[in-house]
This record gives structure tokens, C-alpha cells and sequence, in this order.
């Protein structure tokens, strides 16, 4: 009769006040809300980002996910892992859409131990079929912060040393159950340049600031989750590279797409290498990627040759993530009182009735908050610029 | 930078201000001005020791007439150096921006090791030391004797000041004490007769001075030279030692007598009370000693150990708190009371008898500090409410003013937690506290929390007897078993060794990510010195509300003698005594305004407006209607909320024109209207 035994109800979840979102300040009084405070860091980060530096555009990253007990609280809805996952899946496919020449890797923790959902890839795919698969599996134990940071230091050591390392921990426990002292841990990726970011589903944990801090990682604590998504998002735009990370030429293989129709005679159905190790069915093809050097045949891009190791991408992903070497310069902010001229934003056409107004150094266009925003996270690029470009 | 208080130029070594601590400096001066005495509330962890050096060293400068000396008490070591390190930034800054070497002279006497500075201290401008220097008679004979009447006097962290006045003046005799002060005798008269036989001219010498009579103590005091000593009464003065005990051999023989009636008066096995005329008429029935030279036994003492020249006086120290006795116990016929008790009421069948000679009043012990000088400043964290200390303290302050946190974010989020989700309700209240109900709900709250709270929470209970019942009350109940799931427990006991032990252990637990819990005791160790700062302390639950143990009859004695000579309701003294406890426990959490931390007082009492008034001010603005009668499941709500919200990113920025100053900001118009507001007179 019930068919979902183990999930609560919506109004036998927690004690929500739902009101309190909407809290108004009582004017004059010093208190400043916590939202506008992270306005002013919104903005900040902006502008962080688009001073003259180098981005690590081939970033390994491991995303560790707690699937510990904790994972079950009902505060996100319909419970804290599910939540994970499917904004998971978004990031993975957001991730690999700004950063094509890059590669991910999931590990979970749960019980005291650390197990790998996938290996370093770059296949999306495969990915977002494991995070699906785990949505169904038990959260019991306590995590381990210590065994699966080992667990992905041991792979991450071995990546050459002008590729970004990083770690980003999706943390819901308060707790952590280390066999060893943590300390010596951080030392040691930190000398190895590994990045680790935590974003916590609960509270502030005296040990991840500590993580974050001495590896040059960003922490976060989620509000909702809206901000959540937010804060996942934050890192799909690769970080700095740090000043001593090599610099070398690589090796890399433009692999033209051959399409052959049934209709023709001489084309020959046959395997993608990159079926060697999937479980999945082998399928036959017949178009497909051919290996610049050894001629291997792949059907999807950006893959690693598994006969020659040479990297294959396209010319459209590479060209994709070409905006993190040359960004958006920040815009002028000055205040609404100050601004003379007629009060339309130049992007969404709306009045502009924030307290400031942004105007572009280039073409000298102004914009909204929203709009600002909207242009150096997505966009990457101005549009009033763009129009003056093609009327000249 | 500078600053320009009404007129008084403040060098402050920092180059920003809160704007408290700015209406803190201006209370401070106009008290100066008045040479009057103050009280003042201000949160710790807001810089009040800076402000209250910075003023006063800048009032020293520019009125070296007016005010000579600082003299700076505060109550631990720890703190004590605290001091020094700021007093060490301001002078070093004076020194730069001067440009003249420091002729300042400052003293901390912070150890026994270093107490040997007699001369030193009539020179030095600022004197850092306990509060024992000035209080305790024993000790401020020896030290604060000669400080100069336009001193101006500053008792930090003071809110327990009551109790020290009180611990200074009380004896505690046990038999030990007895067969000590034996021993001392004995080696007295042993020491007495061979200098009898090598150097009898110099007793003979210390008989003519006591026949002569404390003259020269008359005059210094007359003259204004010395701060006078509460166990050296004024008619002392006046008279020569009586000759019953004038010399060596029959002061021994005195005391000796003395002691013989203490000792039977410890043979019993009832609880005897009685005030000192009581006491008097019966030792002079029993064995035949006066009132008069009772009271002289401290002072003659004082001589022969002189005469004596014995040098190590801390053997001697048995024998000194019996004429120590003697002499108070025959000078106030009011403010003590004599109780004297065959065991513990813990341990009834142990024999130890016991005679408190307790003090009740502690306006004696510090009657000779406001008299003499003319500015003393009282000051803590948690003052409130604020117009009690005058009143027990017996002295009139010409300033009283609480001061608020002002903060850029609420960084402290206090809930009164009523009800267990099970709607019953939760205190420690004598008659319900063993309910199964009680005991099952703190246990349910604990392990909520443990479960939303990163890292430390300090837990703390009303007395070590009430914390093992409820312990062991979880243990059977298996919440024990589910709270160590999320976190690490650790006790504080009795044993300082073995606190200190789980205290280390505790703040390494926090460390690693391991989490813990350390359950404590109101009024112990744990809940007075030891600061739990940003991650040893997320948040601080008080079990009840911590009364003290009303059937001691000490305490009954003294609120018997509150309420008849300063009209003070028992009621009213043991809520503020309560009061003052649960705000020092629950103000371990926040040091500072960069810290944050829940506060939760899990007991319904705490939400009548009689309670909840005696709150620090800078607690009580944060407590909203709203947070008053929860249950379990709405604390967890509000403390994730709270946590969450606290979680977010914090730079000095964001405080900066909020509660962080710059000095053109602090000498804005609206902004000085606003410090204005800070300050709430009582």
C-alpha cells in the first residue's frame, strides 16, 4: 500500500519557517543581512577573475561525495544525497562544456571508507550513468575525509605537473573518522599542488577550513538549494594556475569526423576503441573519428587515443574554453545617483533600479546588475561591443 | 591613530575602532572627571582592555597631577598577561609616534617569584596584578600598603568580586589547621628561648616598642600614607598592646590557650551556629580570654615574627590565619558568622569537623579601596544587572553604563528551549529534576544538536551531582551511545589534573574533524577561565538554571544577613548569583566578533521577564520574542539556520562603518549619534 516506505513525507519532514526567508530588516538598525553580504562577494568574485591571469584550462578534478549518514536529512528536498546527485549531473555536464580538455573522476565516502564511482575521464557519459546508478544506494557511517583525499591523491600524483589538480568535496557530515592524522595529509597535498575545495551541506567544520585554506581551496556552506547550485557552479571555471606549475607544449591530435552513409559501397562498419573497456554493448558504427597518428576510431571527442595516448579534442572545444584566456574585462561600477544618461540597461532593455549601474570601458554601454553578471559568467563576451563591431 | 575624547587626546595603537569601545573611553573619562567611582558592562572580546588603558595612560599624561598611578587588577595569570602584551603595544606606540623614549614605569606582578618589589612599586605608573594584592588583608599589607590616594583602581572581569571579598576575610579552621598551628607554636617558643639566651636584649627592645603602642602606624594612617588594613581596626591604633600578651613567652602561652579552646570547640557532634559576641562570651567563660588582646593577636604576631627574624614565613602560615581570626572575630560584631560543622553533608559519617568563620558582607573587605582612592572601575563582560554591586558592595559610582556588541552580522543567537518535542517541560527545577521525562528530553537536545553542531559544544550542568545522575540516567537510556556517534564526550571532574587532561583532549577532538562535547559544571573550573574561541565552541548548552546550593547554611547565613542589612529579597540575590553564572557560561562561546556561536538555555525559567532582565544587555537584545519557549525541534531549525547563515564568507570589510572604525568614519556626524546609543546608563 505505501509505496515509499523510507521517504517522508513532505509534512512530516522537518519544522520549517519558511517566513523567515523573507526577513525584512528593521531600518536604521546596523544589523546588514547576510544575503547582501553575499552580493558584495558575488561581485567581488567577479571581479577576482578578471584580473590579467592564467587559468588552468587542463584541470583534473575528483569530486568526492559523503554518502554518509547525514546524506538522508530532509532539509534538501527530497533528501540531501538525491538533491547531490542530480545537481551533480549538471555540474559534470556544465564542467565539461567549459573545460573540454579536462578530466573527471567521482569518488564516494561512506562507513569509514572511500570507493571510486568512476576513474579520471573525460567522457560525460559515463559519468552522469554512475552518478544515476548511486541515487539509489544507502547512506550509513561516517565519512572519511582522510581515505578518500588519500584515495585521490593517488591518483592526481601521478598527473603531469602543468595540469591543474584538483579536489572538490561535497561535505554533509560534521564528522569525519580518519585512521591517520589529518594534518600530515594536507602537508602532503599540498606539496603536491593538489587544490581542494569544500562545499559543506550543514555547518562550518573547523577542519575543512583548515584543508581549504592551507591548499588554496575555496569553502563554501550552502544556504538552499539555489545556492548550492551556485556554488557548484563557481567551480566549473577553472582556477588559476599557480605561478610554478610548468609550461609545455602539448601534443594534441584534431581528428577529422569521417561520415559515411549506408549507401556507400566501401564503407565498413567497425568498433570504437572506446569500447574496449566500457561494459556496455559493443556497437558497430560506420563514421566516426580517426586518430590523426595511428588511426584508431572513436566515436565520441575529447577522448585519450588508447593506442598512441594522444590527446584528441575538436577544434569547437578547444575554441570553447578559449574565453578563460582572454576575459571579459571587468565593467566600470558607478552609482545610480551619478549615472545622467537615460536609464536603460543595453542588454535586457529593463530600467535600471539598482543602486549602481555597470558600464563597459570598451564601448562604453551600460548595464544592469543582472545583466552584468549574466555577461561575465555566460556570456564572456560584451554585446554592445559586438554590435559596434559589426556596424564599423 | 589619535583620537579626541572631550577634549583629552588618546593615542590608541590599533588603526581601527570599535565604536563601542570609543563610548566606552567616553564614560571612562567623564568617571576620571568626576574622581568618582564606575560600573561598567561591556562584552568581552571587544577590546576592553585596550580602551581602558589607552584612556586612563592619556588622562595620566595630560593630568599628572590629578591621577598618579594605575593600578590594573585582574583575576588570573593568563590574563594578567594578557594585559601586559596590550600595555606593551600602547607604549611602543607612544614611543613612535612621540618620538620620546617611554618614561613610563610599568609593573605585573603576576607569581609568587616575583612579589619582592616593595620600593618599585611606590615609583612605577601602572601596577598589573590579582585582585588578592589589594583584597585579601593578608597580602595587601605587604604589597598595596603605600599606593597613593590619586590612584585610579580597575577590578576587570569583576562580576565575581563579591565572592573574592568575601573569600579574603572568611577562615576555615580544620583540625589539620590546628595541629599545624601546634607545630608553628612549638617552634615559636623553642626560637624564643634561644634568642633569650644569645640575644634577650631583643625582646626586651620589642617590649618597650609595644608599650609605647602602635603609634607610628597611627600617624602613617592619620597622615593618609597608608591604605588602611580591615584587620587592623582604627581603635587598635590608639592603644598599647595589652600587657597580658606583651611578651614573648606569654603571647605563646596565649595563643597556645587559644587554640586548646578551638580544639575542643571542634570536639561535637552537631552543627553549631553562633555570632561572634556569642563566640566572645563563651571563650571567656571557658577559658578566660578577653576581647582586647584577641583583637591585638594579629598584629602581635606580625611583631614577634619580626623579632624574630624568621624568614620563611609561609611555614608560619597556620599560626597567621589563627590570629587572623582572633583578631577579626573580636572586631566585628556584624558581617560574620560562626558555623561550626562535625562533617560534610555529603559524607555523614565521616567525622572532619569544620569552623567557618565566614564572612558575609563584602563591602569590609573593600570598604579601605573606595575610601581611599579616588576612582575605582569596576568592569566584565557580564555586569547585569548592574545596580546589585553597588548595593552589596556598599559604595556609590557616579557611572553606570552598559554597552552593546554592535555588530555586522548577529553572531550570537541565544534560544531559550521550554519543551521537548513531548511538550513536557524542561527544567532543572528541584522537584521535577529527576523526572524520567526531564532527564529524557536534555538528552534528546543534546543529541539533536551534536547532530547540526560542527565541531565543540560545551554542555553545562548546575552541579557535578546533578550532571553524574543525568549521565548515567543517558547511559541506561542509550543516549549516551547515539550522541557518540556524531561526537566525543568528555567530563570535567573534580580533579584539575584530569580536566586539564579531557580540556586538551577536547580541543583536539575539535581540531580534527572529529568533533566533541565537554560536559561541565556552572561555576567550575571549565566555566570561569578557559575560553572556548570560534571551533571549540559553536555552541553552549546550559541545563538548567545554576542556582547555588541553597542548604549550605553559609549561604543561608548570608542571605539571612543581605536581607536584613541591605534589604536585598533572598529571591532577588540568588537569581542575579544565577544569573551572572549562566551569562558566564553561555559568553565561553563568543570572544570576539569574529566568532559566532548558539546560545541555549534549556530551561522554561529562563523565559520569565525576571530571569531574562538579568541578562547581559548585549544577550538579551538578541533574544527575541520568538526564541523563548521552543521545542527541541524548533532549536534544530533555528540552530541550522543560524549555522548556515554564519557559514558564509566574512572579511573585515563587511564590518568596516558597521562596527569597525576608521577615524574619519568614527568622527562622522550620524556615527557619533549612534555611539551614542551604545551606552545605556542603569
Amino acid at each position: 500500500m505505501d509505496e515509499e516506505p523510507e521517504r517522508a513525507k513532505r509534512w512530516e519532514g522537518g519544522y520549517e519557517r519558511t517566513w523567515e526567508v523573507l526577513k525584512e530588516d528593521e531600518s536604521g538598525s546596523l544589523k546588514a543581512t547576510v544575503e547582501d553580504i553575499l552580493f558584495q562577494a558575488k561581485r567581488k568574485r567577479v571581479f577576482e577573475s578578471h584580473g590579467q591571469v592564467r587559468l588552468g584550462m587542463m584541470r583534473h578534478l575528483f569530486v568526492i561525495i559523503d554518502s554518509s549518514r547525514s546524506m538522508e536529512d530532509h532539509d534538501l528536498k527530497p533528501n540531501r544525497l538525491t538533491s547531490t546527485l542530480k545537481l551533480m549531473e549538471y555540474f559534470v555536464e556544465e564542467y565539461f562544456d567549459q573545460n573540454p580538455i579536462s578530466q573527471i573522476g567521482i569518488i564516494t565516502t561512506k562507513n569509514k571508507r572511500a570507493e571510486k564511482l568512476t576513474d579520471l575521464a573525460g567522457n560525460p557519459k559515463k559519468h552522469i550513468a554512475a552518478l544515476k546508478k548511486a541515487v539509489d544506494s544507502t547512506c550509513v557511517g561516517e565519512p572519511s575525509l582522510y581515505n578518500s583525499l588519500n584515495l585521490a591523491m593517488q591518483t592526481l600524483k601521478h598527473m603531469p605537473a602543468h595540469t591543474s589538480k584538483e579536489i572538490l568535496v561535497v561535505f554533509s557530515s560534521l564528522t569525519t573518522c580518519d585512521p591517520a592524522n589529518i594534518y600530515e595529509l594536507i602537508k602532503t597535498l599540498n606539496g603536491l599542488k593538489i587544490r581542494v575545495s569544500v562545499i559543506g551541506l550543514s555547518a562550518e567544520v573547523r577542519v575543512c577550513t583548515i584543508l581549504t585554506r592551507e591548499t588554496g581551496g575555496s569553502y563554501n556552506v550552502i544556504l538552499d538549494e539555489s545556492h548550492f547550485k551556485e556554488l557548484l557552479i563557481l567551480h566549473v571555471k577553472p582556477p588559476p594556475a599557480s605561478s610554478s606549475s610548468e609550461c609545455s607544449l602539448i601534443r594534441m591530435g584534431f581528428p577529422q569526423h569521417a561520415i559515411a552513409s549506408m549507401s556507400d559501397q566501401d564503407a565498413k562498419p567497425s568498433f570504437s576503441m572506446s569500447h574496449l573497456d566500457s561494459a556496455g554493448e559493443p556497437e558497430l558504427t560506420l563514421g566516426g573519428y580517426y586518430c590523426p597518428q595511428c588511426r584508431a576510431k572513436y566515436t565520441e571527442l575529447p577522448v585519450e587515443c588508447k593506442v598512441c595516448g594522444l590527446t584528441l579534442v575538436s577544434a569547437p572545444h578547444l575554441a570553447r574554453s578559449f574565453h578563460h584566456l582572454f576575459p571579459l574585462e571587468a565593467f566600470q561600477e558607478t552609482p545610480l545617483e551619478e549615472y545622467e544618461a537615460e536609464r536603460f540597461c543595453e542588454a535586457c532593455q529593463g530600467e535600471l533600479k539598482d543602486k549602481s549601474v555597470f558600464t563597459c570601458l570598451a564601448c562604453k554601454k551600460v548595464f544592469c546588475v543582472e545583466c552584468d553578471l549574466f555577461i561575465h559568467d555566460t556570456l564572456h563576451c560584451c554585446p554592445g561591443c559586438m554590435q559596434t563591431d559589426r556596424m564599423s | 591613530f589619535r583620537l579626541n575624547i572631550e577634549g583629552l587626546l588618546v593615542y590608541f595603537p590599533y588603526d581601527y575602532i570599535y565604536p563601542e569601545q570609543y563610548s566606552y573611553m567616553l564614560e571612562l573619562k567623564r568617571t576620571l572627571d568626576a574622581k568618582g567611582h564606575g560600573v561598567l558592562e561591556m562584552p568581552s572580546g571587544t577590546g576592553k582592555t585596550i580602551s581602558l588603558l589607552s584612556l586612563i595612560v592619556a588622562y595620566q599624561k595630560a593630568y599628572p597631577l590629578e591621577v598618579t598611578k594605575l593600578v590594573y587588577c585582574s583575576r588570573t595569570v593568563p590574563e594578567i598577561e594578557k594585559v601586559v602584551e596590550e600595555l606593551r603595544k600602547l607604549m611602543d606606540y607612544y614611543a613612535k609616534q612621540t618620538g620620546v623614549k617611554n618614561d613610563f614605569l610599568a609593573l605585573a606582578l603576576s607569581s609568587r617569584k616575583n612579589l619582592c618589589i616593595h620600593p618599585e612599586i611606590l615609583h612605577a605608573n601602572i601596577v598589573v596584578y590579582s585582585y588578592h594584592y589589594l583584597l585579601d588583608p593578608k597580602i595587601a599589607d605587604l604589597v598595596s600598603k603605600e599606593l597613593a590616594k590619586k590612584s585610579v583602581v580597575v577590578f576587570d572581569e569583576a562580576h565575581n568580586i563579591d565572592n573574592v571579598c568575601i573569600d579574603s576575610m572568611s577562615v576555615n579552621i580544620t583540625r589539620r589547621t590546628l595541629d599545624r598551628c601546634q607545630t608553628n607554636v612549638e617552634t615559636l617558643q623553642n626560637t624564643i628561648s634561644r634568642i633569650k639566651e644569645t640575644d634577650a636584649a631583643k625582646l626586651r627592645e620589642e617590649y618597650r616598642r609595644l608599650v609605647e603602642g602602635l603609634k607610628e602606624a597611627n600617624v602613617a594612617r592619620e597622615t593618609d600614607i597608608y591604605l588602611s588594613n580591615p584587620v587592623l581596626p582604627d581603635e587598635i591604633l590608639q592603644e598599647a598592646v595589652p600587657g597580658s600578651i606583651r611578651t614573648a613567652e606569654h603571647f605563646v602561652g596565649f595563643i597556645k590557650r587559644f587554640l586548646e579552646y578551638l580544639k575542643a570547640r571542634l570536639r561535637i557532634h552537631h552543627v553549631v551556629q553562633e555570632s561572634a559576641p556569642q563566640f566572645l562570651k563563651d571563650i571567656y567563660e571557658k577559658v578566660c580570654i578577653d576581647r582586647k588582646p584577641l583583637r591585638f593577636c594579629a598584629e602581635r604576631l606580625r611583631s614577634l615574627l619580626r623579632t624574630l627574624e624568621i624568614a620563611d614565613i609561609a611555614d608560619f602560615s597556620a599560626i597567621t590565619l589563627i590570629s587572623h581570626f582572633a583578631t577579626l572575630v573580636s572586631t566585628y560584631s556584624k558581617g560574620f558568622t560562626i558555623i561550626i560543622e562535625p562533617f560534610e553533608d555529603r559524607t555523614p559519617t565521616i567525622a572532619n569537623p569544620v569552623l567557618h568563620f565566614s564572612c558575609m558582607d563584602p563591602s569590609i573587605a573593600i570598604k579601605p579601596v573606595f575610601g581611599r582612592f579616588q576612582s575605582v572601575i569596576i568592569t566584565s563582560g557580564t555586569l547585569s544587572p548592574l545596580d546589585i554591586y553597588p548595593r552589596i558592595l556598599d559604595f556609590r559610582p557616579v557611572t553606570m553604563a552598559s554597552f552593546t556588541m554592535t555588530l555586522a552580522r548577529t553572531c550570537l543567537c541565544p534560544l531559550i528551549v521550554g519543551r521537548g518535542n513531548d511538550q513536557v517541560a524542561m527544567t532543572s527545577k528541584f522537584e521535577t529534576r529527576e523526572d524520567f521525562a526531564v532527564i529524557r528530553n536534555y538528552g534528546n537536545l543534546l543529541l539533536e544538536m551534536s547532530a547540526i553542531v560542527p565541531d565543540g559544544i560545551v554542555a553545562f550542568f548546575t552541579s557535578y551531582i546533578y550532571m553524574e545522575n543525568i549521565v548515567a540516567s543517558w547511559y541506561e537510556q542509550g543516549i549516551l551511545e547515539n550522541i557518540q556517534r556524531n561526537k566525543l564526550i568528555f567530563i570535567e571532574t573534580q580533579d584539575a589534573a584530569e580536566t586539564s587532561m579531557a580540556l586538551e583532549k577536547y580541543q583536539e577532538a575539535c581540531e580534527n574533524g572529529r568533533g566533541a562535547i565537554l560536559l561541565s559544571v556552572a561555576r567550575g573550573k571549565v566555566s570561569e577561565g578557559i575560553d572556548f574561541v570560534h571551533h571549540f565552541g559553536r555552541a553552549v548548552i546550559m541545563f538548567g538554571v545554576p542556582y547555588v546550593y541553597t542548604q549550605s547554611r553559609i549561604l543561608k547565613a548570608r542571605l539571612e544577613y543581605l536581607r536584613d542589612q541591605f534589604q536585598i529579597r533572598e529571591n532577588d540575590f540568588l537569581t542575579f548569583d544565577a544569573m551572572r553564572h549562566a551569562a558566564q557560561c553561555v559568553g565561553r562561546a563568543i570572544r570576539g566578533k569574529t566568532d559566532y556561536g548558539l546560545m541555549i538555555f534549556a530551561d522554561k525559567r529562563y523565559a520569565r521577564a525576571d530571569k531574562r532582565g538579568k541578562l547581559p544587555r548585549w544577550i538579551q537584545e538578541h533574544l527575541t520574542d520568538g526564541s523563548l519557549n521552543l521545542t527541541i525541534d524548533e532549536t534544530v531549525q533555528l540552530s541550522k539556520h543560524f549555522l548556515r547563515q554564519m557559514a558564509q564568507p566574512f572579511r573585515r570589510e563587511d564590518q568596516l562603518g558597521l562596527s569597525l572604525l576608521t577615524l574619519e568614519q568614527l568622527q562622522s556626524e550620524d556615527m557619533l549619534q549612534k555611539i551614542a546609543q551604545i551606552a545605556q546608563q542603569a
